[in-house]
């Protein structure tokens, strides 16, 4: 039946893989797929969990090789040598069986991985159990209903680029007036910060001059108290020096400054350079070695978010899975840490968090049927102290007696497994791809989980907990406080990886200890943060897809005309897969009490397809078309009031704000454009004061610093890219719509205005412009006491 | 570099000349074998990735399609590459995404049907998986007849001109029809707006 090259070639890793070539084979020779199951002697291997078995850690130079690691068991204190963890111990069921080949595999590390079992649908020729194996793809038949314009004739007359109908750049103001804003102002407050347990970064973070992490602080308000540039003389700003990372992709990453050292990271191959923050003088680099075969399950471009910052220590991800150590003055290797599998379809995309002693890494691949989980590793040794999943049972979401539920649908055992059709959840996505926050007066940190997988919510009914979900964490154990699902069974791709500001805040005359949460679905959580209970959740931009959230029960009430039944075309859904806001991380000033937030306005044509599960391929299965929202604009930046609940003012875009922000005390907020426009608005108007036409679009993230000349910079990575902005700079076609994961159809005109790119641009006010201005605003300062 | 060998590169180098010439003269074209037979293995090797061949001796095995006389291959390519999860790298109509466009006559591994096919078989280091041991030859041939279908864009010019001029077409999208053939749908472009299809047919259902 099958030929004999090919059964040799068959290695016992890919013995799952061995069934569905044999049933293959059965499909082409009219045999019953059935018989040829029976041809694989190992039907167990497609059982296994994958878990940290993946992980090893080198330290050069330590003694006797490897140093211990250990594995995240709760309750437990195991200890096992890296070897031992690849016979794939199964803590849920404690089904683990170790057997010859499983030793045999450990010869060979990077093949010694668990496959979880494939999902195939119905009329998959993989569909062992498929009774309609030769028919065609259920897709096929249901596209005779979808109204296509079949007889269309080609090409007709293009159109003009239409004329968009609202006026980009400029702003509409909606709430506070500035006279409102002073008056806030004028009561600005700031708590003295508590000292973070084993951690530079908060004393660091106090200090204007530093940009010690990717969200400038642990409470993630990417807020600058330097206020040597400000409304007044941002208008002067030239670039001061510039440094080209050489490598065309998107660049996401926020660059770090610390003693007036810069540290920035490009995406793959993921070359990190330590520079002079004033002069730009290269100080060293270091070139990791990813496999280049990462590139192909990275979803949505190859980029990185940053790196982090730690007591003398850098650390990276790349994106074939690793965590690196270095020495920050020297560039020198310190450890490297393997954390999961590209075979698998996992990648680490996310800007590290340090604290407590712990670097804290989530995994991507919430496209590629990964198993979502948040690791967090020893700042010395590079040793996994504890990890935990994102779906499956209690134990390893690290859920225990000290979770409390915030709401009812979020009470139970294990809803990791019981929310998901039998062992989906091994598959199930919720990858926590985005954002940390750190709490030091509690010592929890706050993150989102990603979408489930696939993306046809029809082929995983329940909640798919805990997907798309805010999880309250010990930092020391992992331990889950409090968890809140954002979307139960999630239709439409919204992660909500998004950050996670901690901020106290004055609403109905208490100060609450709140959490806010710009969810991808469309809405703005302020959550409290030390029980994830619902304080407000407002839309801040177009939805069709979510009716309201329901404060009793913290459960979206969705749009019942808009369920994506299988083959189904769903039209109008806002927001479209990206949200109302994507990664791009958005700012809050203390001064003004308001939010920043870079967004899209985007909404999409959605229709799901069947789609089976094969390790290390797309695991998606719905056909997408992103389109610009109403207005026909793409993007916003806008300032929200989090206590109001309003949007005070707001700049339309073009093409979706895919950058960071930054705000600082001199009321000066900083975004880039994907059309090449770096910009300094008004923090209190919102009116433009400058901007800098630049190589490439942004999708960077902007920070500011204190340079060793005593002045202050802004700096920011350029180069386009990224899942809205790859159409620019990879092999993707303008004039098919559903690329791209669906948003070239919004995106199609992007590389008419720009190029990928690769540039760290730092800007400055000359000297002599320097002192005048700032005589200048001294002076209104006095004047206005 | 002592003398020595110096002077054993120089000798080198001459001999290198007078195979080319000989190269030049001497095309090395294998036989065709037997039509809608899958070619060798052996055959398949002989394949080059690379355009340039030392010696200049042009090295064409002649491999078509096995398929290409079968006009339900594209459909049968077409399921597969739904069903294999081609879709999701590649998208819908090949419009690329994770996995590079397939929708305009560009392949970065050559694109004859040999080519195409030792892509999908092999994969390629830069992201392409190696389906050669999950699938057998007859799907990959399927699949190659469905690339080569969907690929077939209009092109006026050699080269590729972008500016907002420029752009003049885009597909009907795959929410709306499915097809092997997707160049044959065509419509004006949106420029990120809703797809004219939608908007002319009345579907706008807001």
């Amino acid at each position: 039946m099958t030929s004999p090259h090919r059964s040799h070639a068959v290695s016992r890793p890919l013995a799952g893989l061995a069934i569905i070539a044999a049933g293959l084979f059965c499909l082409a020779s009219g045999a019953e797929p059935a018989a040829a199951a029976d041809d694989s002697s190992a039907p167990e291997m497609g059982h296994q969990v994958k878990g940290p078995q993946n992980v090893e850690t080198v330290m050069p130079g330590a003694a006797g090789g490897k140093p211990e690691t250990k594995i995240p068991t709760k309750g437990t204190d195991q200890k096992a040598e890296p070897e031992d963890q690849s016979t794939g111990k199964d803590q849920s069921d404690g089904n683990t069986q170790p057997t010859a080949a499983d030793e045999a595999q450990t010869q060979n590390k990077s093949e010694a991985h668990a496959q979880p079992e494939p999902v195939y649908p119905e009329g998959s020729p993989l569909n062992k159990s498929g009774s309609q194996a030769q028919s065609g793809p259920a897709a096929n038949e249901a596209e005779k209903s979808a109204a296509a314009p079949a007889e269309q004739p080609k090409a007709v007359e293009a159109k003009p680029a239409p004329t968009e109908a609202e006026p980009e750049g400029t702003t509409t103001t909606y709430g506070a007036t500035p006279e409102e804003i002073e008056k806030r102002m004028s009561e600005e407050t700031e708590k003295p910060a508590t000292a973070a347990k084993g951690s530079d970064i908060e004393a660091l973070s106090n200090d204007p001059a530093q940009w010690p992490t990717a969200a400038k602080n642990y409470a993630s308000t990417r807020y600058s108290k330097l206020d040597q540039i400000n409304v007044n003389n941002v208008g002067k700003l030239q670039a001061a020096w510039m440094f080209s990372l050489g490598t065309i992709a998107g660049q996401e990453a926020a660059p770090l400054v610390v003693d007036n050292v810069m540290y920035v990271i490009g995406p793959y191959p993921n070359e990190v350079f330590a520079l002079d923050a004033t002069t730009g003088d290269l100080k060293w680099s270091y070139k990791p070695k990813p496999n280049p075969s990462a590139i192909g399950v990275a979803c949505c471009d190859v980029v990185t978010r940053g790196l982090a910052y730690d007591h003398g220590k850098i650390f990276i991800t790349t994106l074939d899975d690793f965590a690196v150590a270095l020495d920050a003055k020297s560039g020198k290797e310190l450890w490297h840490t393997k954390l999961g599998d590209i075979n698998l379809g996992e990648t680490t995309t996310m800007a590290p968090l340090a604290a407590d002693g712990k670097i804290f890494i989530g995994n991507s691949g919430g496209e590629m049927g990964v198993r979502g989980w948040m690791t967090a590793l020893d700042q010395e040794t590079g040793e996994i102290v504890w990890r935990g999943y994102s779906t499956g049972p209690d134990s390893e979401v690290l859920i225990g007696d000290d979770f409390k539920a915030p709401y009812e649908s979020m009470k139970g055992k294990d809803l990791g497994v019981k929310t998901w059709p039998p062992d989906h959840w091994k598959i199930g996505g919720g990858a926590p791809w985005g954002w940390v926050s750190y709490d030091p007066e509690t010592n929890m940190i706050f993150y989102g989980s990603g979408n489930p997988g696939p993306w046809n919510s029809n082929q995983r009914p329940g909640d798919n907990k805990w997907t798309t979900t805010i999880f309250a964490r010990d930092a020391d154990t992992g331990s889950v406080k409090w968890a809140y699902q954002v979307n139960p069974h999630d239709l439409w791709d919204y992660d909500e990886i998004n950050e996670n500001l901690l901020l106290d805040l004055d609403i109905d005359g208490h100060t609450r200890k709140t959490l806010i949460h710009v969810g991808r679905n469309g809405h703005m959580y302020v959550m409290d943060r030390k029980t994830g209970e619902l304080i407000s959740a407002e839309p801040y931009d177009t939805v069709t897809s979510i009716k309201k959230i329901d404060l009793k029960t913290g459960r979206p009430v969705l749009n019942p005309d808009m369920k994506p039944d299988l083959n189904k075309v769903v039209r109008n859904v806002c927001p479209a897969s990206p949200g109302a806001k994507d990664w791009q991380p958005s700012a809050y000033s203390p001064r003004t009490k308001l939010m920043y937030v870079p967004h899209q306005h985007l909404c999409m044509n959605y229709k799901t397809t069947e789609v089976g599960y094969i390790a290390g391929t797309p695991f998606v299965g719905a056909v997408v078309d992103m389109y610009a929202g109403p207005g026909g604009y793409r993007g916003e930046y806008m300032a929200w009031d989090p206590v109001q609940k309003k949007k005070v003012w707001a700049i339309k875009e073009k093409f979706p704000v895919w950058s960071g922000t930054v705000v600082t005390a001199g009321d000066v907020a900083f975004y880039g454009t994907m059309d090449r426009w770096l910009k300094a608005v008004n923090a209190k108007t919102g009116d433009l004061l400058w901007k800098f036409r630049a190589g490439s679009g942004f999708i960077g993230q902007p920070v500011t610093y204190k340079g060793s000349d005593g002045r202050q910079y802004v700096a920011i990575l350029d180069g386009v890219g990224g899942w809205s902005g790859a159409i620019a700079h990879a092999d993707i076609d303008p004039r098919a719509r559903n690329g791209a994961l669906g948003f070239t159809g919004a995106m199609q005109d992007l590389p008419a205005y720009t190029k990928g790119g690769a540039e760290l641009l730092v800007f400055a006010i000359p000297k002599e412009a320097n002192a005048q201005a700032s005589a200048d605003h001294n002076h209104q300062a006095n004047a206005a006491q | 570099m002592s003398h020595n060998l110096l002077s054993k590169a120089l000798v080198g180098g001459v001999a290198i000349g007078a195979v080319v010439l000989l190269g030049a003269a001497a095309d090395v074209t294998p036989d065709d074998s037997e039509k809608g037979v899958p070619p060798t293995p052996s055959r398949l090797l002989d394949v080059p990735e690379s355009h340039i061949i030392p010696g200049n001796i042009k090295v064409q095995p002649k491999i078509e399609n096995p398929v290409a006389d079968d006009s339900d291959a594209v459909n049968r390519g077409m399921k597969y590459f739904a069903n294999f999860n081609c879709a999701g790298c590649h998208a819908a109509n090949g419009a690329g995404g994770m996995g590079p466009a397939l929708s305009d006559h560009t392949f970065k591994f050559g694109s004859d049907p040999a080519n195409i096919y030792l892509t999908i078989s092999h994969g390629r280091p830069t992201g392409m998986p190696a389906w050669g041991t999950l699938l057998p030859s007859n799907v990959i041939w399927d699949l190659v007849a469905y690339i080569k279908s969907i690929s077939n864009a209009p092109s006026p010019q050699w080269g590729k001109t972008t500016s907002l001029d420029a752009f003049k077409i885009e597909q009907v999208p795959a929410e709306f029809q499915s097809t092997p053939t997707p160049w044959q749908y065509t419509e004006p472009f949106s420029y990120g707006q809703k797809p004219t299809a939608e908007v002319n047919s009345g579907m706008n259902t807001k």
